[in-house]
């Protein structure tokens, strides 16, 4: 009885590490070994049935293109980029900003947010021309839109972090006579932040989609100009090797507003250090 | 603390409460809530409320804090009206109510931020408050690292750090296990043999408010009203093998029996449960 207590103890604690390893192993290698299946089953098939490239280039006719012809695709990349960078931060704080009126005042909230929700089931994709129309064809338009289609996320979950706050922690900074500021700094927007960092990452997202959309409908440069304009050239393999391009600046810029959620998080975690 | 025959210590009334109603608009016209309750506290005693759930003792509490307006009648404390939340109360909820990422030393030290007190000053005072409440080596631990009474603990640390007069403690240790309420309640007698304070403690816990107290009111009846007004004849300190006697148990049993007859008369009307009064 003893030993088979103790033989069950040394088995675990001699599982222990190796069970974490294999963990490890699984959340990294397989989905890397996943894609990687993917991406030689697609150039086998791609070399067996000998689909022509205007069709489907083959992943490493596409990565040699990328390697030799990096300066044309980084120099796309870059206004796509930036404005994709600029429209979101308008509209995180276009977002915070309408989430805090909201919050504080009940005739901006009343007003305000049926009119938000309603403005949501616009298929906002539609009126990207008319942003050309009104602010022209160089980025403002761009960014313009771009702010437009990622800011409502930001609205709806600030908001929401900002109203699920302890009532009986209101109540104590009440009973202590505390300012509406004292409030707001030392309870609502720290409890907020998680709710922030969530809608921030979907406006992330968003706001690189439209600051796409509007390279599709006019520019000059920029990842989504290349797209189109290989496109119509039949240039499938410079349109693959841009959409490559803009996956890794959207996985830079999200990882931006990740690294700023892990440096709140460190600030305003509920663990321990 | 003197030890006294009757704890209950003489001194000009602290808290007046003089014919308090709360009424709340309701669907179907207005809930009373608290129909007449006048009572005192003195300097230095501990009262507490005992009444079941929805009896509008917690809603008394929080007309006393400042935080409800009075329908009717009037508050009076330390010489002054109640006319909104003030500086010279500590308030204890039923949850600790701590800030999730703050260390328990900050914790206790939010009001003197939020009061703009010399935070330098008070640290000290926030150390040996923590020690004396046991929490001695677990200042930098956060509120999850801890269990829910030493929360609790965290949380009477805050209600006092800024010396306020009268602490209004609103069902503190009713979310906590029986064994961990008997050690609050043991904890709570000793700070206040440290710390002088008056106490108005909420509760619906009979032994809890009989251990406790140097007065029980017992609220009940609908619409309710204060019942009883009886002072506990126990000495201080008191030992918790004060439960044990036969006193004890005759004194709770007068408690029940009061809790027991505004039950019966009210049991006619339909339940009333206002917006302000917690599930209990």
């Amino acid at each position: 009885m003893a030993n088979a207590t103790i033989g069950t103890e040394t088995g675990a604690s001699l599982k222990l590490p190796a069970g974490t390893a294999i963990r490890s192993l699984r959340s990294v290698g397989l989905p890397l070994g996943l894609a990687f299946l993917l991406l030689a089953g697609w150039q086998v098939a791609v070399t067996v049935a000998k689909i022509p490239p205007v069709i489907l280039p083959s992943p490493l006719s596409i990565a040699e293109y990328i390697v030799s012809r990096h300066d044309i695709l980084l120099m796309h990349a870059v206004p796509t980029t930036l404005e994709s960078a600029v429209g979101f931060l308008l509209a995180t704080v276009l977002g915070v900003a309408l989430a805090i009126l909201i919050t504080y005042s009940s005739l901006a909230r009343d007003a305000l947010y049926p009119n938000l929700v309603f403005f949501q089931l616009i298929p906002k994709i539609a009126l990207a021309p008319l942003f050309i129309i009104w602010l022209g064809v160089g980025m403002q338009s761009r960014v313009a839109f771009s702010v437009f289609i990622a800011f409502f996320p930001v609205v709806i979950a600030t908001t929401a972090g900002f109203m699920n706050v302890d009532r009986n922690m209101l109540r104590l900074c009440r009973s202590l006579t505390a300012t509406e500021w004292q409030v707001f700094t030392s309870i609502r927007f720290p409890s907020a932040l998680p709710y922030i960092f969530s809608g921030m990452k979907i406006a992330m997202t968003l706001a690189i989609i439209g600051v796409i959309i509007g390279e599709f409908i006019t520019a000059q440069a920029g990842l989504g100009y290349l797209i189109i304009f290989a496109t119509a050239r039949a240039d499938t393999e410079v349109s693959m090797a841009a959409i490559v391009v803009l996956c890794l600046a959207g996985l830079l810029l999200y990882g931006l507003v990740a690294f700023g959620e892990w440096l709140a998080n460190r600030a305003y975690s509920a663990e321990a250090l | 603390m003197l030890a006294s025959l009757h704890a209950a210590p003489a001194g000009p009334p602290l808290v007046s409460v003089d014919g308090v109603q709360k009424t709340y608009p309701g669907r179907n016209g207005a809930i009373q809530a608290v129909a007449s309750a006048s009572l005192t506290v003195r300097k230095g005693e501990f009262v507490s409320l005992l009444g079941p759930s929805g009896c509008g003792k917690s809603t008394l509490l929080m007309m006393v804090a400042g935080l409800e307006s009075v329908t009717a009648g009037s508050i009076a404390l330390n010489g002054s009206a109640v006319t909104g939340p003030r500086k010279d109360i500590g308030i204890i909820f039923q949850d600790a109510t701590l800030l999730p990422w703050k260390s328990a030393l900050e914790n206790v030290l939010f009001p003197v931020r939020i009061l703009k007190l010399p935070v330098d000053k008070y640290r000290d005072r926030a150390h040996e408050l923590l020690r004396m409440v046991g929490l001695a080596g677990f200042e930098n631990k956060k509120p999850a690292e801890l269990s829910g009474g030493m929360r609790q603990r965290v949380a009477i640390c805050r209600a006092l750090v800024h010396d306020p007069d009268i602490l209004l403690m609103d069902e503190p240790f009713s979310a906590l296990d029986a064994i961990t309420r008997d050690q609050m309640n043991v904890a709570l007698s000793e700070i206040l043999e440290t710390y002088h304070k008056t106490v108005i403690f909420v509760t619906h816990s009979i032994r809890e408010a009989a251990y406790l107290s140097d007065r029980v009111l017992v609220m009940g009846g609908r619409p309710s009203t204060i019942i009883l007004d009886m002072p506990m004849p126990f000495s201080r300190p008191r030992k918790f093998d004060i439960e044990e006697t036969a006193e004890f148990t005759q004194v709770c049993r007068r408690l029940r029996l009061s809790i027991e007859e505004a039950h019966a008369d009210a049991s006619a009307s339909p339940p009333v449960r206002p917006a302000g009064s917690k599930a209990e």
